[in-house]
């Protein structure tokens, strides 16, 4: 038991004491707030990245917050699972905090940039909290700071419509923290207690079944606001098309997914399968509501005219993806989700940082003005391109290895529609994803649209683009570094 | 029609909470899961563990602190919000305070708020440092110096009230809860506990006592002090300057 074991505690907290000193330096030396906001982010990523060696593949970490042993004191409990979506959470974090100097100075005024930089923090330490925590009320409180940074986030440049599209997410997220709060309570007046693991045993053998199947449900709902499962995914298309773009990506790449990941701790840590048939019946219900995810968010992208839209639409598909990974309930179909997860987050990223790079140069939205931008913007028209075959899942990108992986889950779990399904789903990607590239590559752009001067974004903004795409790519290729572990993790969490 | 499916959740939602409420345990009974888990080590051992007569306290700073910690940034983020949004007060254009309401404030009313508002503040300063032995505490504190900020506004202006408290000192002190809370926890790491171990294992068994009340004491100076800035400031961000101008001689 060496140092490391505290890793993951200044992993979740540096960031959230850099979010309270940046003010400082914010009123003395405003310039360096961006390269300061990187110190947290960059520290912990370096953490995770030790740590990533000494939690087993069957194992976890249980870390004593104050001392008290659980269920007296909050546990950190931090699996092979979790400790590679915190990674994943650092990294992406780190790349759109690179790419958001220049954009963020671009979008938003002077006053507000240093609160942008403090609320970003917020929601990456909140992030990490959220997913390393192992007591269910610690995750409610986590997810409340990542929920109300998140709020204001979108609204940040204080125009008209971002803080209307922020509105509708505080109306759907708001009642969804709240029943999130009544299940943690529902649950603690039956079982007495708040750590999962604790809960998990004393679930089992209580005799309060309709409190418990009721705070199931609401936990579900709850998380599945947060995490856009389809019908309750109408927040969605307008908070993250209308966010910053940097933000779009974490929105998108990230926060969606640390809330499905919610719902995994909650159904296989809190209500173990062995549990009940509950757990087997909502698993159902929220099949079905992937599929549609998968389907309504795949002809949905198709149909928008914005590129943005169009991308956060094809996130609604792709939550539609990893909850249709967790409800295969078999080893294969959780590493797929998981997978998706990495890969899903790389992408989206990707694609809402090159389209956040067309709005900075050319303040273009719709995808129709894209025309011939290959003639331009080469570097982002083909770290988007390369992005984009990701999200279809064309091999050898990561997108291919976790589509994969999910079908295969759900082929193993005798859920062979839904394979059929993740399948359709591709091929609707590959229908929104393929009509922006035909657009950018070769269609001739409109007279005057793109000048003859050769100028693409500037390389503190190319370079977390290419880092995206090129991470899914490597991640495609390479994916026997992770997914053996994955595979065990998985089998372990089941 | 959508006012109809809006009532529909809503009476679903109703039936799904009134059905729990019917099947959960007995209000008070002493054999609920409540009563006999981990409460009973609260209720038994927090005075000697945490040092705090006040089991509430224990366990909301030194048992979960953790959790505490969180909800401290919980109220920093909702004033970092605010201000991404509504922006900072701008107090250099402000001449003086103008009372639009239709009854201005008499002279009896500015005088009692003059009169009572130092008294509510020592109240306050009585609550946070008591948290530890009698019901109250640094967010009860902190919202009480809020609170008497608020009348103090609401009769004097923006002007008056935030030359009492200046920008600097308020945004100075508006992390004071986070960073209380880093503090102390990674003091407990120093003192080769874990993060946020009050009762450090590299001090001597007789000086812990006093250690951990006067960390507890730290913890609870800082959300008093942090949690009652942050009101300010979000009251002082929402109102709105256009009412705060004076009119043009």
């Amino acid at each position: 038991m060496g140092a490391w074991r505290h890793f993951p505690i200044f992993m979740i907290t540096l960031p959230l004491l850099g979010a309270v000193l940046l003010p400082f330096l914010g009123y003395a030396r405003e310039r360096w707030v961006p390269y300061a906001a990187l110190l947290p982010l960059g520290t912990s990523t370096l953490l995770g990245l030790l740590l990533m060696g000494r939690i087993p593949a069957d194992g976890f970490l249980s870390y004593h917050l104050g001392g008290w042993e659980p269920p007296f004191g909050i546990e950190i409990r931090l699996d092979y699972v979790g400790l590679f979506l915190m990674l994943v959470v650092c990294g992406i974090t780190f790349l759109a905090l690179v790419y958001s100097r220049r954009y963020i100075g671009k979008e938003v005024s002077g006053g507000q940039r240093t609160a942008y930089y403090v609320l970003y923090l917020l929601l990456s330490g909140a992030m990490l909290g959220f997913v390393a925590t192992g007591d269910i009320f610690n995750l409610f409180v986590f997810m409340e700071i990542l929920a109300l940074s998140s709020y204001a986030l979108v609204a940040i440049t204080g125009n008209r419509n971002p803080v209307r599209a922020a509105f509708k997410y505080i109306l759907m997220g708001a009642p969804s923290s709240i029943m999130v709060l009544l299940a943690v309570g529902f649950l603690y007046s039956a079982t007495g207690t708040l750590n999962m693991a604790d809960l998990a045993r004393r679930i089992a053998e209580s005799g309060y079944t309709e409190v418990l199947i009721v705070s199931y449900i609401l936990l579900v709902v709850g998380f599945g606001v947060k995490a856009a499962l389809f019908p309750l995914h109408m927040w969605l298309p307008d908070a993250h098309s209308i966010a910053p773009s940097p933000i779009s990506a974490l929105l998108s790449g990230l926060l969606v997914e640390v809330c499905a990941f919610a719902l995994v701790r909650i159904t296989f840590s809190v209500f173990t399968l062995r549990s009940s048939d509950l757990v087997m019946g909502t698993a159902d219900a929220v099949g079905v509501a992937a599929v549609a995810a998968v389907l309504y968010g795949g002809i949905m992208a198709i149909l928008q005219k914005d590129l943005k839209m169009m991308i956060a639409y094809s996130t609604v598909s792709h939550v539609g993806y990893i909850f249709l990974g967790i409800t295969a309930f078999t080893a294969e179909g959780l590493t797929g989700a998981m997978y998706h997860m990495l890969d899903h987050g790389l992408a989206k990223a990707c694609l809402f940082l090159c389209a956040g790079n067309f709005i900075y140069l050319k303040g273009y939205r719709r995808i129709e003005d894209l025309k011939g931008a290959w003639s331009q913007m080469p570097w982002t028209c083909f770290a988007f391109a390369l992005a984009s075959l990701s999200v279809i899942g064309i091999p050898p990108t990561a997108g291919f290895i976790s589509k994969w992986y999910l079908i295969l889950g759900n082929v193993k779990g005798g859920k062979w529609l839904y394979a059929v399904v993740l399948l359709a789903g591709s091929i609707l990607a590959a229908v929104y994803c393929l009509r922006v590239i035909y657009y950018m590559f070769f269609q001739a752009g409109k007279e005057g649209a793109w000048e003859e001067s050769w100028r693409d974004a500037p390389p503190a903004m190319l370079a977390p683009v290419w880092t995206l795409s090129l991470a899914t790519l490597f991640f495609g290729i390479f994916s026997s570094l992770l997914i053996p572990s994955l595979l065990k993790a998985a089998a372990y969490l089941l | 029609m959508k006012k109809v499916v809006a009532l529909l959740f809503i009476v679903a939602l109703a039936v799904l909470l009134l059905y729990v409420v019917a099947n959960m345990p007995p209000m008070g009974d002493p054999e609920n899961p409540t009563a006999t888990h981990v409460i009973s080590r609260y209720l038994e051992r927090a005075e000697e563990e945490t040092h705090t007569e006040n089991v509430v306290t224990g366990v909301i700073l030194n048992y979960r602190g953790y959790d505490t910690m969180g909800e401290v940034t919980v109220i920093f983020c909702a004033l970092a919000g605010v201000l991404a949004v509504l922006g900072r007060e701008r107090r250099g254009v402000i001449h003086a305070f103008v009372d639009r309401s239709e009854v201005p404030s008499s002279v009896i009313v500015k005088t009692m708020v003059r009169f009572v508002v130092p008294f509510i503040i020592l109240f306050s300063v009585y609550t946070i440092l008591h948290g530890e032995t009698s019901p109250g505490g640094g967010f009860q504190g902190g919202a009480i110096i809020g609170g008497s900020m608020i009348i103090f506004t609401t009769i004097f202006g923006l002007y008056e009230s935030s030359r009492r408290i200046p920008l600097k000192v308020r945004a100075s002190l508006e992390g004071a809860a986070v960073m209380g809370f880093f503090l102390v926890g990674a003091l407990g790491l120093l003192g080769g506990g874990n993060f946020l171990t009050y009762a450090w294992p590299r001090v001597a068994r007789s000086l812990q006592p006093s250690l951990v009340v006067w960390l507890t004491v730290l913890v609870e100076v800082g959300v008093g002090l942090g949690g009652a800035m942050v009101l300010i400031s979000i009251l002082f961000a929402m109102i709105r300057e256009e009412e705060e101008i004076a009119p043009a001689p």
